[in-house]
C-alpha cells in the first residue's frame, strides 16, 4: 500500500470549506490537465445543515487568493454582492462619546524607510494620525472607491479588500471549484468516522455516498469541529478571560433608497458591553452587535442594536429587522493538525468578528496546506508540527491585536470596559509591547516574522487613533533634525496625494455600478 | 462645453462650418480615436495603439499624433500635414445618433447633431450646410456619408475589441524615446498588440478573427508601429 498523500477530503462546505478547496485545487490542478497525477480533492457537504454565513469582511489578501484561483474579479462582484472595503472606522471606542479613528489598509507613506509616528506626536493636536500619514481614511470617510473602472482587475490605486455576502460567496466558490478546478462535490451527511490501525482517519461514512476514503481530512465543519474536536477530542483553549464577546445578534437592513451611498469601510461602533458592526453591501447593509453575555442580557443587547438601526436607517428599518442570534465560545483548539486531520475555519477556533480575522485565517491555513502538502504519511507529522507552531503563534498575535483595541479605552461607564482593562485580562506579550511603546513608536523591530498577520503599522493606527502617548526619548539623536525635515515633507506629500485621489476617484456605488455595466479589464 | 442640437434646414440655413485644421479649432491633440475599418488609411500615416476609456475602462484604438498632451506633430501653420485625417477628427462639429421610432431595428433613423458652441460653427466663413434651394450642400452630403461610416466603424470596433480582449491580445507597453537633444522620454498609458500571443493563436482562433474581419486590422496595427520612427523624426525636427 502506498502511503503517499493524494486523496484530500474536506468535510463541510460554507466559505471555509470552499475557499480551502479552491486554494488547494488551484495549486494542485491546472486548467489544461484537470486532474494531475493521482491527486483527488473532494468536498463532502451536508445538504441539511445551513452555513452560518459569518464573515462578510475580507482582508486585501483575498484579492491574491481569488486571482490565484483564476476567478474574474468582475464576476465575483456581479455574483456575490461585493463592495470595496478599505479599512475600519471605529466610533466611541476611546471615550464612548464622539471620538472616532480610522484603521486603513494602506501603510503610512513610505513606511519601509520612515517611521512617521514619532514625528506625528508634534502635530497630533492638529491632524488625526491616519489622515496625516495616508490618504485612505479621508477616501473611505467620503465613501470613495479605491480605484477607477480603468484600473485593471485586482490592481488598486489604494489597497483594498472586500465586503461580501457570505452565502452567495460560498455558492460562487462551489461553482468555480467544481466547474473550473476539478473539485468533486459530494452532497451527503457524515454518519461515522472510521479509524485506521495507526489511529489515523481511514474514511468517513456518509448516508448517501457510502464510505469516502482519504489520506488527509480537512475539518471545515464549523464550530462543532466534528473531526478534530469531536472525534479526536482536541480541546478548545478558551480565551474568554481576555476577549469577552461570546454572542452576536445579526440583522440585514435594506437601504432607504437603492442608490444610497455604500460605505467603503467597516463601521465599528462601541456599545456598553460590545460593539456594532455595519457593513455596506450594494444591496443591503449587514449590521450586528457582538457582546459579552456576562456583561449584558440579550434583551439589553437587542435594544442597543435596534437603537443603532433606528438612528442610521430609520424607525421603520428597526421595526422590520429580523434578528438572528449566534453564540460562540471565544478560543481556539489546542492544536489544529492532529494525525491526518487538520481544521480550518470555525472548527479551528473563533474569537470575535473584530478586524475580520476569520476569512484571512482560512486563506492562510489553506495556503500553507497547499504549499506544504506532505508528500507522504511519514513527513506529515513534521508538516503538522510546523503548521501547529505557526498557527498557535498567529492566534496569539490575533488575540494581542484584538485586545489592544480594548485596553486603550478611557471608558469607565460600564463593567465591560472596566474589566477589559484589568491586568489579569491582558496577555503578558501585549503588556510588554505596551510598556515599550510608551517610549518608542512601533515599527519594523516589533514584528518577529516576515509573514506576520498584522504589520506594525496596524498597531500604530490603533494606538494613535486611541490617543495613546509615546514619549519621545529624552536623549536627542544626531539624526533627529534631518528625519524631522523628511517627515514634514512626507506629511505634505501625503496631503497632496490625498487631494489628487479625492478629485479622481469615483464613489463606491458609482464604481460598483460601472463594474456591473462594463466590468474590469484584465490589464 | 459642447452644445449639440439636432441639425435641421430651418434652424441651420445660414450656418457655416470652417474646415481649416488649426490649434484654435481644437486640433492640437496627442491622439485621435480610430476604428478598424479605417486602419488601412490610418496605418499609412500614424502608429495605431489602444487606450482605455477613463469612463468605462473599455479599450479603443487610437492614432498617435504626438508624445505630449496638446502636441499634434502633424499640425503646422498651414494645416494638418498628412494624406489622411482620422474620421473622428473630421467629424467635428457633428455627431450622429439614431432615433428609435419603433421596436424594430429597421425603424432606426439617423439623426445628425451639430455642436453650436464649437468654434468652427459660424455664419460668415467656411462651408455652407444648405444650398439656397434648401437642399443639403455637397459638404453636408460628404459629412453625412462620413458619419454613416463612422457609426458602422464604431459598431464593428466593439466586436473587434471584445475579440482582442477575449484572446488576451492586448498588453500594456512603455515606449522609451531618446531625442536628438539627449533627453529621455517615456510614452505611458497605451496598449499594443501582443505579437507573441498573436503568433501562438491556433487555426480556429485565426479563422474566427478572419471571418469577422478582425484579422487584417490586427496586422495593420502591428505594421503601423513602423510609423513611430517618423513621429520621432517630426519631434526632433521641432526641437531644432
Amino acid at each position: 500500500m502506498s502511503n503517499s498523500v493524494n486523496r484530500i477530503v474536506i468535510v463541510g462546505g460554507g466559505t471555509a470549506g470552499w475557499l480551502s478547496a479552491g486554494i488547494i485545487a488551484a495549486e494542485h490542478y491546472s486548467a489544461e490537465n484537470s486532474v494531475s497525477e493521482g491527486f483527488q480533492l473532494c468536498l463532502v457537504e451536508s445538504p441539511d445543515i445551513p452555513t452560518i454565513g459569518v464573515g462578510e469582511g475580507t482582508w486585501p489578501s483575498m484579492r491574491t487568493t481569488l486571482q490565484k484561483m483564476g476567478i474574474s474579479e468582475t464576476e465575483f462582484f456581479r455574483e456575490c454582492s461585493v463592495s470595496f472595503k478599505q479599512g475600519t472606522q471605529f466610533h466611541g471606542w476611546t471615550t464612548g462619546g464622539e471620538d472616532s479613528y480610522a484603521h486603513p489598509f494602506t501603510l503610512p507613506h513610505k513606511y519601509s524607510e520612515n517611521n512617521l509616528a514619532a514625528h506625528w506626536q508634534s502635530v497630533r493636536d492638529q491632524v488625526k494620525f491616519a489622515d496625516a500619514v495616508c490618504p485612505q481614511s479621508r477616501l473611505f470617510n467620503n465613501k470613495l472607491a479605491p480605484k477607477n473602472i480603468a484600473t485593471p482587475e485586482y490592481a488598486c490605486n489604494v489597497n483594498y479588500g472586500y465586503h461580501l455576502d457570505a452565502g452567495k460567496f460560498a455558492d460562487f466558490l462551489r461553482k468555480h471549484c467544481v466547474e473550473k478546478l476539478g473539485v468533486v462535490h459530494i452532497s451527503a451527511n457524515m454518519t461515522a468516522v472510521n479509524s485506521a490501525d495507526n489511529g489515523d482517519i481511514a474514511s468517513i461514512t456518509t448516508d448517501s455516498h457510502g464510505a469516502i476514503e482519504g489520506d488527509l481530512f480537512i475539518d471545515c465543519s464549523g464550530s462543532r469541529s466534528l473531526l478534530l474536536g469531536e472525534y479526536y477530542g482536541i480541546p478548545l483553549v478558551s480565551k474568554s478571560h481576555c476577549l469577552f464577546n461570546n454572542c452576536a445578534l445579526a440583522a440585514q437592513v435594506p437601504y432607504q433608497n437603492p442608490e444610497d451611498p455604500i460605505q467603503s469601510c467597516t463601521l465599528s461602533t462601541a456599545q456598553s458591553a460590545g460593539w456594532i458592526w455595519d457593513i455596506g453591501l450594494p444591496s443591503r447593509r449587514g449590521i450586528g452587535h457582538t457582546y459579552s453575555s456576562a456583561h449584558k442580557t440579550e434583551d439589553g443587547a437587542r435594544v442597543e442594536l435596534l437603537n443603532y438601526i433606528a438612528t442610521t436607517a430609520g424607525e421603520q428599518a428597526a421595526a422590520d429587522a429580523s434578528i438572528r442570534k449566534i453564540t460562540f465560545d471565544p478560543g481556539h483548539r489546542a492544536k489544529f493538525w492532529h494525525r491526518n486531520c487538520v481544521a480550518i475555519g470555525m472548527s479551528s477556533g473563533f474569537i470575535e468578528p473584530l478586524e475580520a480575522s476569520a476569512l484571512v485565517l482560512v486563506e492562510l491555513s489553506a495556503t500553507m496546506i497547499a504549499e506544504q502538502l506532505p508528500a507522504n504519511r511519514q513527513i506529515m507529522d513534521l508538516v503538522a508540527k510546523r503548521f501547529n507552531n505557526k498557527f498557535l503563534y498567529r492566534w496569539d498575535r490575533i488575540i494581542d491585536f484584538l485586545k489592544l483595541h480594548y485596553v486603550l479605552t478611557q471608558r469607565r461607564d460600564s463593567e465591560y470596559w472596566i474589566d477589559n482593562c484589568a491586568a489579569s485580562s491582558i496577555p503578558d506579550s501585549l503588556q510588554e509591547l505596551l510598556d515599550i511603546w510608551r517610549y518608542q513608536a512601533p515599527w519594523h523591530r516589533d514584528t518577529n516574522h516576515i509573514d506576520e498577520m498584522f504589520p506594525s503599522a496596524s498597531f500604530q493606527y490603533v494606538l494613535y487613533g486611541m490617543d495613546f502617548c509615546t514619549q519621545t526619548n529624552p536623549t536627542r539623536r544626531r539624526s533627529d533634525r534631518e528625519t524631522a525635515k523628511v517627515a514634514m515633507a512626507l506629511f505634505s506629500e501625503n496631503a497632496k496625494r490625498t487631494e489628487q485621489l479625492m478629485a479622481s476617484l469615483p464613489t463606491n456605488r458609482e464604481l460598483i455600478n460601472k463594474i456591473y455595466k462594463y466590468g474590469f479589464q484584465k490589464i | 462645453m459642447s452644445n449639440y442640437v439636432i441639425l435641421s434646414q430651418s434652424a441651420h440655413k445660414q450656418t457655416k462650418v470652417i474646415t481649416e485644421r488649426s490649434e484654435k479649432y481644437g486640433d492640437n491633440i496627442k491622439y485621435a480615436a480610430t476604428f478598424p475599418l479605417e486602419f488601412r488609411n490610418i496605418q499609412a500615416c500614424y502608429p495605431i495603439f489602444f487606450s482605455k476609456s477613463s469612463d468605462t475602462g473599455e479599450f479603443f484604438p487610437i492614432a498617435l499624433l504626438g508624445f505630449e498632451d496638446a502636441e499634434n506633430l502633424f499640425l503646422n501653420e498651414s494645416g494638418w500635414d498628412a494624406t489622411y485625417i482620422p474620421m473622428m477628427v473630421e467629424r467635428h462639429p457633428f455627431l450622429i445618433g439614431y432615433q428609435v421610432s419603433s421596436e424594430a431595428e429597421e425603424g432606426k433613423k439617423p439623426v445628425v447633431s451639430i455642436d453650436m458652441d464649437n468654434p468652427r460653427v459660424n455664419e460668415d466663413a467656411g462651408e455652407a450646410l444648405f444650398e439656397e434651394n434648401a437642399q443639403p450642400s455637397e459638404f453636408l452630403k460628404y459629412i453625412m456619408a462620413k458619419l454613416e461610416s463612422l457609426h458602422q466603424g464604431h459598431e464593428h470596433s466593439k466586436g473587434f475589441i471584445s475579440a482582442l480582449t477575449a484572446l488576451d491580445l492586448l498588453e500594456p507597453f512603455t515606449l522609451e524615446i531618446t531625442l536628438d537633444n539627449g533627453s529621455n522620454n517615456q510614452l505611458l498609458g497605451f496598449y499594443t498588440i501582443n505579437e507573441e500571443k498573436l503568433m501562438q493563436l491556433d487555426g480556429d482562433a485565426l479563422a474566427g478573427l478572419n471571418t469577422n474581419g478582425y484579422l487584417q486590422p490586427i496586422y495593420m496595427a502591428v505594421a503601423s508601429y513602423a510609423r513611430i520612427r517618423a513621429l520621432i523624426d517630426k519631434k526632433n525636427a521641432r526641437l531644432q
